[in-house]
């Protein structure tokens, strides 16, 4: 080969190289702050929208027609948790609860999530510190739907599809 | 609140920069061929599946069981290992001698990144590493003294850092350097407040208290036994040095890492003037040229970066294979020459990248081990590279510690493999957005008041001192965060005293009566009983 060839390939090699590193460097730099999570991710919006009263109603009216499936968990100790609604869910200290909440603010049997014809309710059994949804301490039967805050001693929860 | 700060997975950008620095390896390949011959190498294509199936498996792995780990370490790796895998076949073509080394060593990669996957796999939470501090510590120091039992150890170019087993011989000190970071980290967790206690003050520096001075004392000694009996002045440098930095790292105080450099540089001047093998290496760094043959290697290193240049020889072009053991100690010479400085620089530049990663991720660390074990593992590397690269310059005395993931060797290329899985692992746990959600305070319950009860006519009655773990069962009396403590159930069921003040609300009166379901004791002494 020529030795202007060479010359060529042995520049062109290392301006790729360093083109590697400047692809680094802006990875590093886009990466830096990382960002805000979606609502999505990490039901954050429900946390947000239940300081600002009335909105979340509206809200879980929107999408009320699909049921959620799942319970997240999303402050607390066991935060990320997800399970299955399925019908019903028993929440409290209790060994025989779907979820166990091993928090002193919490009773033994303290709440229960069940399906009804209008979607799911929860219900409060008893408890001695209360069950809130989007900050509003429960004296009935209350609606739980999407976009909805549910908190039982230091625990969070929403649901989602 | 704003909302909370997380990382994007970019799973996308990793298999991007894995594509680009495969084919960087790969141009590497093929120019020396081009260069050469001018022609391809039949089993490029070999090659290419190769390097492409182990990038594919550990980028698929990570997506799979860590999909939150940093993007660029993978690609910054395998671009340093398929540079050095390039350079060692490109040597091999030049050596009679050992005309396959290229071969063998891309299958210790397979060997290396498998063993990076099972990390993967099965260490999802490196906390399970923390248990063991002690016996780590033993069988990194047995790992360590091994090739000093006679039979097993060997001499291979005037150090005894290797033991033979049948056929194959082996390099413990590399498994050690793995093992001693774990143990470090580990024990420095539960030994940080201790050690952080200053004793007296000299010269506008808190040193540590004479009987803190114990692990130092160890390490220095194991670290001068190494030099003196090993003859490697470069895995001695390598941890006490890890070791000092680490102690640096876990009580923030500047004291220890002035200590240990003074501690170093004495025992180091002693060894100077005590064992010959140490002036030859002096020598050597100061004064090459006043005995070509015994300083040869390291000459013949400086006229290769010399010829090498600016822009260097190109792929193929040079005579690295004049100097000696270019394919382990003095690779960074053989790229120096054929890829010039400007190449050189480049890959200094991705070490710092990848070490910068790894303290990146000590920063962001949640646990405390696991910052001391990512501070760690990026300092290993930053001291073998300025140590090896340094040495090959001349900035430093030659050490003969590897080049990271380029130099040929086995058990180097493994463990290093085995501790990127690890830091893999810790920066999917940093980045990992549930992570964030967890360490928040618990924000509905922090601007509640605690309900204050008047327990002073309780305290007329005495009581049974509570166990002093019922105290304090959780971190430190100022956690907010922590277990408020309870009430005893036969409190709650006597009469509440008058002067209890009514809290604002009904609902943080509620709240902070915890539910009595099982009978926790709280102490009315409760105060005065924290120390």
């Amino acid at each position: 080969m020529s030795d202007l060839v060479v010359l060529g390939l042995k520049l062109g090699f290392l301006a790729l190289l360093w083109l590697f590193i400047a692809f680094v460097a802006n990875v590093i730099r886009t990466d830096l702050f990382g960002r805000k999570v979606p609502a999505a991710e990490l039901a954050q919006a429900s946390f947000e929208a239940a300081s600002a009263p009335g909105k979340p109603q509206r809200i879980s009216r929107k999408v009320g027609k699909q049921l959620p499936t799942v319970l997240k968990v999303t402050h607390g100790p066991q935060a990320g948790k997800v399970l299955p609604l399925a019908g019903g869910v028993l929440i409290g200290r209790a060994a025989d609860c779907q979820l166990i909440l091993d928090d002193d603010y919490v009773s033994t049997h303290h709440a229960r999530i069940a399906l009804s014809s209008d979607g799911y309710q929860v219900d409060d059994l008893g408890s001695t510190n209360g069950t809130f949804i989007n900050n509003e301490r429960l004296s009935a039967t209350t609606p739980f739907g999407l976009g909805d805050t549910l908190r039982i001693g230091r625990t969070m929860m929403s649901v989602e599809k | 609140m704003d909302g909370v700060v997380s990382y994007r997975k970019r799973r996308g950008v990793e298999a991007f920069m894995l594509g680009f620095s495969i084919l960087l390896a790969m141009a590497g390949y093929l120019l020396t061929h081009l260069n050469r011959d001018a022609s391809l190498p039949p089993l490029w294509p070999v090659a290419l599946i190769a390097l492409g199936g182990i990038g594919v498996g550990l980028h698929l792995v990570i997506r799979w069981r860590i999909p939150y780990a940093d993007p660029l370490i993978l690609p910054l790796v395998m671009l340093l290992n398929g540079l050095g895998l390039a350079m060692i076949h490109r040597l091999d073509l030049d050596d009679s001698r050992a005309p396959h080394s290229a071969e063998l060593q891309l299958t210790w990669l397979f060997v290396a990144a498998a063993a990076c996957i099972a990390v993967i796999i099965f260490l999802r939470d490196y906390r399970v590493l923390q248990r063991y501090p002690y016996l780590l510590f033993l069988a990194g120091m047995t790992l360590l003294m091994l090739p000093m039992v006679p039979g097993l150890g060997l001499e291979k170019n005037g150090a005894q850092i290797w033991i033979h087993l049948g056929n194959y011989s082996f390099q413990p000190a590399e498994l050690a350097k793995l093992v001693l970071t774990i143990a470090f980290a580990s024990y420095l967790v539960e030994k940080r407040e201790v050690l952080a206690l200053a004793g007296g003050r000299v010269l506008g520096l808190d040193l540590p208290r004479p009987r803190d001075l114990g692990p130092i004392l160890v390490m220095w000694l194991v670290s001068l036994a190494v030099l003196v009996f090993q003859k490697d002045l470069g895995t001695s440098l390598l941890f006490f040095g890890l070791f000092v930095v680490m102690l640096y790292v876990a009580t923030e105080k500047p004291s220890w890492p002035i200590l240990g450099t003074a501690m170093f540089g004495a025992g180091a001047f002693g060894a100077y003037l005590m064992f010959g093998h140490v002036q030859t290496r002096v020598s050597a760094w100061l004064d090459p040229f006043s005995d070509y043959d015994r300083n040869y290697q390291v000459i013949q290193a400086q006229f290769g970066i010399a010829w090498g240049g600016i822009f260097g020889t190109g792929w193929g072009l040079g005579r690295p294979n004049i100097t000696p053991l270019a394919k382990t100690d003095f690779i960074a010479a053989a790229l120096g020459e054929e890829i010039g400085i400007t190449g050189l620089i480049a890959i200094v530049m991705i070490y710092a990248v990848i070490v910068a990663r790894g303290l990146r991720a000590a920063l962001g660390a949640k646990d405390p081990f696991g910052k001391l074990l990512a501070a760690g593992l990026a300092f290993v590397f930053a001291i073998q590279v300025f140590a090896i690269i340094g040495g090959v310059t001349r900035l430093l005395p030659l050490t003969g510690l590897t080049t990271p993931f380029m130099s040929q060797g086995g058990s180097s290329l493994v463990t290093n493999w085995i501790m990127i899985g690890l830091l893999l692992v810790i920066t999917h746990q940093v980045r990992r957005p549930a992570a964030v959600v967890a360490a928040m305070p618990m924000a509905s319950l922090e601007g509640d008041t605690t309900e204050l009860i008047d327990v002073s006519p309780l305290m007329a009655t005495p009581r049974p001192a509570a166990p002093p773990e019922l105290l304090n069962p959780e971190g430190s009396p100022d956690d907010k965060t922590g277990q408020l403590p309870t009430i005893d159930a036969d409190q709650l069921n006597g009469p509440i005293p008058a002067t209890r003040p009514i809290s604002t609300s009904d609902e943080t009166a509620e709240i902070a009566r915890p539910d009595q379901d099982e009978a926790t004791t709280w102490d009315a002494t409760d105060s005065e009983a924290r120390p």
